[in-house]
């Protein structure tokens, strides 16, 4: 099930499927609800790659900061913080 | 061969121990500066070695080299251009994979290189093995593994990199290939650059170009615009056959490589126990308890910054106003002697007992922070409320630090990832009150009105930094960044390190900020002299009695105020020539005197920080905008207060 890496539940893992970032359903739906267009730039996506989050990398989720803070993922064995907009639209495959 | 010159440069991720190695290597000979026309710090240093003499310069902590930090670009310029003697590409080694992948840019970058398996105990506590011969024999280089802390390996590692430069040892370093897709395509740019003349080797010039890398084809373009076009149809191709963008796909090819290599020389068991730092981040960064013990951390430091400073500032200024009566007997009291004691003397003594007491520790403090990695945990807790500014979680750093000093927080904008967001942080981190300013806020407000009020002002100091920050980034053009951050594993600050660096950020402050504060003394010092100070506060009349209600002696308090803001509060005691100020202010001028000295203008230092950071006229502009808004805010003030 491809869903975006911010609804998955902390301890979930998926397999990253696109890294071009156009968000999936989710986004989309808010975007129509008059949510604030978050774009994926250009140097948000290298920055993401080049830290590890290429197509069909797996990524935990580790837990996310409350208040719709950012996620703690884990990627090839290390941890970093990404925000909740950037989240949405990093497409992963999970197994449900 | 000896007494030769050589240049080692330091590579690496961020959090790998890069500077505590470059530290180890150099001790205190160090230069730290910017490279030239960027903000990106540059530190060198040289080490006397078996007779020869090496210059180390630590390049800053990146994970790749594309263009899309200064950082990056800066690194990659100067390893293709100055063409150090050896790069030494500092590793860590419980983190194989992702540091690999850095590895493999620099080897396609065809620099002499030895790669130093860093925090190699760590790595062994998390249960990885690292074959070191394995990995010399997979990447063609010297692999030496170190624990930097300790200074173990460090020697090996030297004298291997000498081997190295001496052609003593020969290495034939890995050369990264790719998949047949991309590899064809490489191959035929590859022959088409023959010829054309660039300082970067040729194949790194034909990936770049597949990589959609700007500052590449900005080089061959005007070389050969048929290349760059070559390559543009050689991206469309792969981007139909992989189904990603380009870059993407040479990223991916990248780390599939990093992974492969990685797995060929690591054997990962289980590790033992949960280690303590694992706790550690799970409480620190926990969604409940992680605010209590953030806030009880950064209260307790205050704490203790001002009990520390307050002691050591007192001791320094009874010796340095003991001072006096023999100042006064060898240059007398008449106006030179004025002059130069109230002038330029109080002015460094002033720098001395009431600024360095606070910053020495304050620096230290943040430092002990930063390496131990707790900063990288405040910027995951706080990204939400940052967010609500247009600001990401790491913003939250330079804003907490003004609450002790602007000018640090000024500085510490740099962590910001673009200009904008830089300028952006700097406006809202002038806007907060400052342990000078809290010192106005507490003994003027608290003491005479109460300390609900000097609360309120708190609290209306945050709403307007609030306010002025969402406003601000919306007038701002361009788009906001998310919180993309590495919370590498906790680990013990290296105190050798940590001392340096405040030795380096203080030696900073002081070139900085001293000149204008003594200046700033002189100038105001000639005024007093000149007899000029009450014609400026008569002139002032019309803005502080008329608009905001205030007697006009506190227009010369403002004045100096712009010097250090405590001065006001001094000013003022002096002016009315009583400390008790509940007899000469009325409780209402006494919060719109606060609310003014809180926002009206960010003082002398802070404004060399602006400067330095962003140039003369965003600094003005800052500082005009804010003139403004104290007007605007005590003025609103005091007609509230009088209704």
């Amino acid at each position: 099930m491809e869903l975006p890496l911010s609804s998955l539940k902390n301890g979930e893992t998926g397999v990253i499927t696109t890294t071009d970032f156009k968000g999936g359903a989710l986004c989309k739906a808010r975007a129509k609800k008059g949510w604030k267009k978050h774009f994926m730039t250009e140097m948000c996506i290298k920055r993401l790659t080049d830290l590890g989050l290429t197509p069909g990398t797996e990524v935990k989720v580790v837990k996310s900061a409350p208040f719709n803070g950012p996620l703690e993922i884990c990627v090839r064995g290390s941890t970093l913080a990404i925000g909740r907009g950037m989240a949405h639209r990093i497409l992963v495959d999970v197994k449900r | 061969m000896s007494g030769d010159h050589f240049t080692i440069a330091l590579a690496g991720n961020a959090n790998v121990g890069k500077s505590v190695i470059f530290n180890q290597l150099t001790g205190l000979h160090q230069h730290i500066g910017n490279w030239p026309g960027k903000t990106v710090e540059k530190a060198e240093g040289t080490l006397h070695y078996k007779g020869h003499t090496i210059d180390f310069v630590d390049l800053p902590g990146i994970y790749s080299l594309s263009t899309f930090s200064m950082e990056e670009l800066v690194s990659r310029e100067y390893i293709a251009t100055e063409k150090p003697d050896l790069v030494i590409n500092v590793v860590d080694a419980s983190l194989l994979e992702r540091n690999l992948f850095f590895t493999l840019q620099l080897l396609e970058l065809e620099t002499p290189l030895l790669v130093a398996l860093n925090q190699i105990d760590m790595a062994e506590k998390k249960g990885i093995v690292i074959d070191t011969k394995k990995a010399e024999q997979i990447l063609g280089v010297p692999v030496v593994p170190t624990v930097a802390v300790s200074g173990k390996g460090i020697t090996e590692m030297l004298d291997l990199g000498i081997d190295v430069i001496q052609k003593n040892r020969k290495i034939s370093p890995l050369k990264p290939r790719y998949g047949k897709e991309l590899e064809e395509r490489t191959e035929a740019l590859i022959k088409m650059l023959d010829g054309v003349d660039l300082e970067y080797p040729a194949r790194w010039v034909a990936i770049k170009l597949l990589e959609d890398d700007k500052e590449v084809q900005n080089e061959v373009g005007p070389l050969n615009s048929k290349i760059v076009k070559t390559a543009t149809k050689f991206r469309t191709e792969l981007e139909t056959f992989h189904g990603h963008s380009c870059p993407t796909v040479v990223t991916s090819e990248r780390y599939h490589l990093a992974n492969y290599i990685a797995n060929q020389i690591q054997t990962i068991t289980e590790p033992i126990k949960t280690p303590f730092r694992e706790k550690l981040h799970t409480a620190t960064t926990h969604k409940i308890f992680g605010y209590p013990i953030l806030f009880a951390t950064v209260i307790g430091v205050f704490i203790a910054i001002f009990s520390f400073g307050d002691f050591t500032s007192a001791l320094l200024g009874d010796f340095f106003f003991g001072l006096k009566p023999a100042f006064d007997t060898v240059f007398g009291t008449d106006i030179i002697g004025q002059l130069i004691w109230g002038g330029i003397i109080e002015g460094i003594v002033g720098g001395i007992t009431v600024t360095l007491p606070y910053i020495v520790p304050f620096y230290f403090i943040l430092y002990l922070f930063e390496d131990s990695g707790y900063l990288s945990r405040i910027a995951f807790l706080m990204d939400n409320l940052m967010h609500k500014m247009g600001l990401h979680g790491k913003a939250f750093i330079p804003v907490m630090l003004s609450f002790g000093c602007n000018v640090p927080g000024c500085l510490g904008c740099r962590i910001m990832e673009t200009t904008r967001e830089r300028l952006l942080t700097a406006f809202v981190v002038t806007l907060v009150p400052c342990a000078a300013t809290s010192v106005i806020i507490l003994g003027l407000v608290g003491t005479y009105v109460g300390i609900p009020w000097a609360m309120a002002l708190y609290a209306i100091n945050l709403v307007i930094i609030f306010v002025l920050g969402r406003i601000a980034f919306k007038a701002l053009p361009g788009e906001p960044t998310e919180l993309i951050m590495e919370m590498s594993a906790y680990r013990t600050p290296h105190l050798t390190t940590v001392l340096k660096q405040t030795w380096f950020r203080l030696k900073e402050f002081i070139i900085m900020a001293f000149p204008l504060i003594i200046a700033g003394s002189f100038v105001i010092k000639l005024a007093e002299v000149a007899n000029l100070l009450d014609p400026i506060a008569n002139l002032s009349s019309p803005l502080t009695v008329a608009w905001l209600g205030l007697p006009a002696v506190t227009g010369i308090a403002l004045i100096f105020g712009v010097l250090r803001k405590e001065l006001t509060l001094i000013m003022l005691a002096s002016l009315f020539g009583t400390t008790n100020f509940a007899l000469v202010m009325t409780p209402t001028q006494m919060i719109v005197f606060t609310l003014v000295v809180m926002l009206y203008i960010p003082c002398v230092a802070t404004i060399g920080a602006l400067v330095k950071e962003f140039g003369w006229k965003k600094a003005l502009l800052i500082t005009v905008v804010e003139i403004l808004l104290a007007l605007l805010v005590g003025g609103i003030a005091f007609r509230l207060l009088t209704i």
